[in-house]
């Protein structure tokens, strides 16, 4: 059982650095330390019973690690009270105090005794440790010469050893390759299926939706949501999406520029908007979405045959595609005045990510560039809960499997 | 275990609780204490022999310079010497050592909780350690230079105990003014050296001027060597004037190292 009431954490931060004793002194004397305050939890209430499955999310410099550190009384509230009944397992430090000219064996028992647990109680799960890591014929050895991997799975395995009644698992857990990832998650779980509690910290909100019963949103070191984490998961995402969305649109206003903008303008383009397969105007998709662009034109002369074109870059750079009306065969007899190009993409296939599109129109030949806006209008492409969930490489081919046994 | 029920509002006074953590994790201090001395000669060739060889080859450098050259009238200066430089470097380099752990360990400290004066205690179970192996040599030169054996001697684990105390309360005092100022390791450094030479540790006390001989006595080292040199070199019971003195010095330092250390103790985390 965890319950913080009103735990507040204060950081002083002197407002200039006065690194020696001697100006320390001498400032004290004369009353002139300013400390600029900085409050990384603000009132903070929670409880969380025991065997439940808590989620803790939030952008970066929430307070969710000062959280962590209270819970695992690393920092003590400035105000407030923290009241943790059971041994607590952090999982944020694998390894941390590991000395790296002791072996693996010697580092189990320092590691373990960092973590608390006695000489006595390491002995009977020594076993256990090492055929966990799987690291049996290393155990000897001095753990500077240990694989990074290898670094991990020794930590995890002695924070592990034993069943701990609270678990604090910050972002997991990356450790080692995807066997041990899972062996891991698995170890977890049983944690979590004896009656162990869980203190989960992600970026990944899936994960904190498939795990977690309950969750708070910390923003600013202040719960801003709190209950079903579901729905916290939920209002977290609409209000990031919210000022995700403000954000892309102000950036798509941005003025064109000579850098970004080039042609002879005898056809201009303008209006360039995004819609999804609703007609709504929208910048942030998912994968597998309908995605339409628009774009308007205004010819000054009359131009036969013209074409017209969009990209889509990548915000690493990276070119995904650039079609255009000519590679498509779609013929536009002549144009004078002011009209209308819309593509249709019916099926988005790029991952997560953020992108940018890029819009041009030029002549028949490929020789006159009327306007060109070089990677302007931005749309993110985010994946939760969408039907296409694949998390590797830029873009989702959309295969089928299917399987038969050979006898 | 009552361990695992933690409340931050009704916490012990600090100066207890810190007591009880320190004991709930013994087997950490324990570990700490000989994994420093393992990794220590697992680096050198030598090994532990350095320990033991290292008071001996110092004290013949001094020997030479002092005795021979200085002409110190000292009977058995050899051993005079190493009695009062065997405590200093305990206190020096425990001292200085403790408060060097406790920042460096510190990313230890922002990460995972462990009582915090474990580093300095391990530091002086550390040092006790080479102290006691250096007294292998001494006793080799003792039995050399047949210096007689006194039932004084069956009183040094009593005087070691004080001088156990007296520099674990300095080396937690010391290691809380430096959390907070960076520039206190350097000047305690220097401190440090002004101090060896304001200690007889290498010179008789006969040499010194009688107006500057209260500045000698004042200062608490000169109390702790002498309470060595009574029970070692000179054979003999201490002075009471001496015992009290390094009781009270003792008890004094580890109470005010203590209690400032553990009453600052929670702010480490955000100084650090």
């Amino acid at each position: 059982m965890i319950e913080l009431s009103n735990v507040s954490v204060r950081y002083r931060v002197p407002q200039e650095r006065i690194p020696s004793f001697k100006e320390y002194v001498i400032r004290w004397i004369k009353g002139q330390i300013n400390y600029q305050e900085f409050w990384a939890l603000r009132n903070v209430n929670l409880e969380i019973q025991r065997g439940e499955v808590f989620g803790i999310i939030g952008p970066n410099g929430a307070g969710k690690s000062t959280l962590l550190k209270v819970v695992s009384r690393v920092l003590r509230p400035t105000t407030g009270n923290l009241r943790v009944r059971g041994r607590i397992s952090p999982l944020l430090e694998l390894g941390a105090g590991f000395d790296p000219e002791l072996t693996g064996r010697e580092n189990i028992y320092l590691n373990g005794a960092i973590l608390g647990y006695s000489q006595v109680e390491i002995d009977e799960c020594f076993d256990q440790i090492i055929e966990f890591a799987g690291l049996r014929e290393f155990i000897d050895a001095p753990v500077r010469t240990y694989s990074s991997g290898m670094y991990a799975r020794l930590g995890f395995s002695v924070a592990t050893m034993k069943r701990p009644e609270i678990l604090i698992v910050d972002e997991i857990l990356g450790v080692g390759d995807a066997e041990f990832q899972t062996k891991s998650f698995e170890r977890i779980q049983q944690f979590r299926g004896e009656g162990t509690t869980i203190l989960l910290v992600s970026h990944s909100l899936e994960r904190v939706k498939q795990m977690c019963a309950r969750a708070i949103w910390l923003d600013r070191g202040e719960i801003v949501a709190h209950g079903a984490a579901d729905q916290v998961v939920d209002q977290y995402l609409q209000q990031v999406t919210g000022i995700e969305r403000d954000r892309l649109r102000e950036e798509s206003q941005k003025a064109l520029t000579p850098s970004n903008q080039w042609g002879d303008q005898k056809v201009s383009l303008s209006n360039i908007r995004l819609f999804d397969g609703d007609g709504q105007e929208q910048t942030i998709f998912q994968t597998g979405d309908t995605l339409i662009l628009q774009m308007d034109y205004l010819a000054r002369e009359k131009i036969s045959s013209p074409v017209f074109g969009i990209a889509i870059h990548r915000q690493d750079g990276a070119h995904i595609t650039g079609p255009n009306t000519a590679l498509a065969h779609f013929e536009i007899p002549s144009i004078f005045g002011k009209g209308r190009i819309t593509y249709k993409i019916p099926f988005l296939p790029v991952l997560e990510g953020l992108y940018q599109f890029s819009v041009a129109a030029l002549n028949h030949d490929d020789t006159e560039m009327f306007d060109y806006h070089d990677r302007v209008y931005p749309f993110r492409v985010i994946n939760r809960g969408g039907k296409i969930q694949e998390p590797y490489g830029m873009i989702t081919v959309a295969g089928e499997w299917s399987h038969q046994k050979l006898d | 275990m009552s361990a695992y029920e933690y409340n931050s509002a009704s916490l012990k006074p600090p100066f207890i609780r810190e007591f009880l953590e320190l004991w709930h994790y013994r087997d950490l201090l324990r570990l700490l204490v000989t994994n420093s001395i393992k990794t220590r000669y697992k680096r050198s060739s030598l090994g532990i022999l350095w320990t033991l060889l290292n008071p001996l080859l110092n004290t013949l450098v001094l020997s030479i310079a002092f005795q021979q050259i200085m002409r110190f009238d000292v009977d058995n200066y050899t051993i005079y010497l190493l009695v009062g430089l065997l405590v200093w470097t305990f206190f020096a380099q425990t001292t200085m050592h403790s408060m060097n752990t406790l920042i460096w360990g510190s990313n230890l400290l922002k990460r995972i909780y462990v009582p915090r004066t474990i580093f300095a205690v391990s530091v002086v179970g550390n040092g006790l350690i080479n102290y006691l192996l250096s007294l292998i040599p001494l006793t080799a030169i003792m039995l050399f230079m047949r210096q007689p054996f006194t039932p004084a001697l069956l009183l040094l684990p009593l005087a070691i105990l004080l001088m156990a105390m007296f520099t674990l309360g300095i080396s937690l005092f010391m290691s809380t003014l430096a959390v907070f100022f960076v520039d206190v390791v350097d000047i305690y450094g220097v401190l440090l050296s002004a101090l060896f030479y304001l200690t007889p540790i290498i010179y008789p006390v006969s040499l010194i001027p009688e107006r500057f001989l209260p500045l000698i006595n004042l200062n608490p080292m000169t109390t702790m060597i002498n309470l060595f040199r009574s029970l070692i070199y000179y054979g003999e019971l201490p002075s009471l004037g001496i015992t009290l003195t390094a009781v009270g010095l003792s008890i004094t330092a580890l109470v005010v190292g203590w209690w400032a250390f553990t009453k600052r103790v929670d702010e480490f985390a955000y100084r650090l």
